[in-house]
């Protein structure tokens, strides 16, 4: 497997940043989809900041071929109990919990706003990651797509909610790693 | 566009496993197709009366979705003739994202145990675009040499949370048929199926014998960049999936004979993907057969390209093209050569499956007749 150059990396909470995720409008019920949105931002802007005129991704309005891969063991717990709790108690179901009923939609809300026009992926690891760190997996899937040729960059995010919603903003963490072919 | 060559190793499928609403089997799927017998009926699984739609493309008695998966998995080694235990053959399985992921995933894990495989390699969620992205990626780590042979397997069974969501999103067909690309289209329609192939080097495959289905020529990944869900109105980004798998095959649009369409009914994807389909074949998409086999097994989800892509490799074995169900009438923004009337004899040497997923992913996967 061919070897990965680091670009840019973030965590979140970031020990100097605040812990309190900035709200995703158009999402809903779960910390998940900010969290992931949060770590990208912060990863994608902090690579393009330190690389003026490198090889970085686009800003918004223009595109590149970055490819976004999100791994998660537990995925969006709150979001799936939402949705399985609204369809059992045979409440009316928010709408919005239709297109965040898979983890792709908060990639597609990434990839617009930075212009990703690279592969979007979605992958459940079987442990979850620890805090700071990205699955061996997902960077060796990264590594097959930089290699396969359909990205030039991949946007690696490990993203892991807490187990009990109500301790979600104690237990959330995510990091991001923006990779190349080394 | 991928800057790939086609690679020296060239993957083939070996063996098929396939579940869908018309039963276990490639026969009775491919009769449905063949014909535009559609699949879709009233749910009763689960309560769906205060739905707005209460069809879906349903086996009557599903098993559970592990064993459902692990049915397929053991057809698809039995057809590839792999031996008891064929070492380390990583399986890559694409699920829905739901608090049952890690249960299924461990008992299939559990299950394939006893076909002598080492376990679930790794488990896709991507959506409507999952099993697609583990197909490209299986072919990946076969051209490239590092696999002999790649299991690919996804399963999706309707279930009442999914369906609730999809129907207060408005995703549902309002008058529970899913018309690809017809005009009165209104949505789509879910479906059940579960889903297995074996991606094998073609020179492993001779090796051992085994004969090959057909060839997975090219393979292609995109994303739209543009909306959490909604496609990208010109299919540009589809189109560049397209292109990537084309590129990576050597093979020229004009080569493609048939193009099993993402053709979810959605009014607006089916629309997008109209334009990347003339923005990739031009002209001669006029005499492309285009049809969407989920207007008669339904939009299977994170199982639904795989079970595509199984449709369009039983196209090519039998030289028949599966039918686009569902049709009212024309769409004067379509405009494509779709299959309308079955049997419909075609002899592609290529054909193309595409899907399309929330997130703006894109994915095409181009098949070589064997």
């Amino acid at each position: 497997m061919s070897r990965l150059r680091t670009l840019a990396t973030a965590t979140w909470p970031h020990p100097q940043g605040p812990r309190e995720l900035p709200p995703l409008p158009g999402f809903s019920a779960s910390t998940f989809n900010p969290l992931v949105a949060a770590v990208a931002e912060l990863c994608l802007t902090r690579h393009r900041d330190t690389n003026p005129a490198g090889d970085h991704p686009s800003p918004p309005g223009t595109t590149d071929r970055t490819g976004l891969l999100l791994a998660s063991a537990g995925g969006d717990r709150a979001t799936a109990l939402a949705i399985e709790s609204a369809a059992a108690a045979d409440r009316r179901m928010p709408p919005l919990l239709f297109f965040q009923s898979n983890p792709n939609a908060v990639l597609g809300h990434i990839a617009a706003r930075w212009g990703l026009t690279g592969p979007v992926v979605a992958i459940s690891p079987r442990e979850a990651a620890a805090p700071g760190q990205i699955p061996a997996d997902a960077l060796e899937l990264a590594a097959l797509l930089l290699a396969d040729g359909d990205a030039d960059q991949v946007l690696v995010i490990a993203a892991e909610q807490a187990e009990q919603a109500e301790q979600a903003g104690d237990t959330d963490h995510a990091t991001a790693v923006l990779v190349t072919s080394a | 566009m991928s800057t790939s060559a086609p690679p020296a190793v060239r993957p083939v499928f070996t063996g098929l496993g396939v579940l869908s609403a018309f039963g276990s089997g490639l026969a009775p799927l491919a009769a449905a197709t063949v014909h535009g017998r559609s699949g879709v009926t009233e749910v009763t699984r689960f309560d769906v009366s205060r739905r707005g739609t209460r069809r879906a493309a349903l086996l009557p008695d599903p098993p559970p979705l592990a064993r459902a998966v692990l049915g397929v998995i053991a057809d698809a080694c039995r057809q590839a003739g792999l031996p008891a235990g064929p070492g380390d053959t990583p399986l890559l399985l694409a699920l829905h994202s739901d608090l049952r992921t890690r249960e299924v995933t461990e008992a299939v894990a559990k299950g394939v145990a006893a076909l002598g495989l080492p376990g679930v390699t790794r488990v896709y969620t991507g959506a409507c675009v999952a099993a697609a992205t583990a197909v490209a990626d299986a072919a990946a780590l076969v051209a490239s040499g590092r696999h002999p042979r790649v299991l690919v397997a996804a399963g999706h069974l309707v279930e009442p949370g999914v369906f609730a969501a999809f129907d207060a999103g408005r995703a549902l067909a309002r008058d529970g048929e899913l018309r690809p690309f017809s005009a009165g289209r209104t949505g789509t329609v879910l479906g059940d199926a579960a889903a297995a192939v074996v991606i094998e080097a073609d020179t492993a495959a001779g090796q051992r014998g085994a004969r090959s289905l057909a060839r997975l020529a090219g393979w292609g990944r995109s994303g739209d960049a543009h909306h959490v869900c909604r496609p990208r109105p010109d299919g540009e980004g589809v189109a560049r999936a397209a292109r990537s798998a084309l590129a990576r095959a050597g093979v020229a649009p004009a080569e493609v004979g048939y193009v099993n369409a993402n053709g979810t009914g959605s009014p607006t994807s089916d629309l997008a993907e109209t334009r990347a389909l003339r923005e990739v074949f031009g002209d001669a998409l006029d005499e492309l057969p285009v049809s969407s086999s989920k207007s008669v097994h339904g939009h299977a989800l994170e199982a639904s390209a795989l079970l595509e892509l199984i449709v369009t490799i039983a196209a090519l074995g039998s030289e028949r093209l599966p039918v686009n169900a569902g049709w009212l009438g024309p769409d004067p923004e379509i405009g494509l050569n779709l299959v309308l009337e079955g049997p419909h004899e075609g002899r592609p040497r290529y054909a193309l499956s595409l899907n399309s997923a929330f997130g703006g992913a894109n994915t095409a996967l181009l098949v070589a007749a064997a």
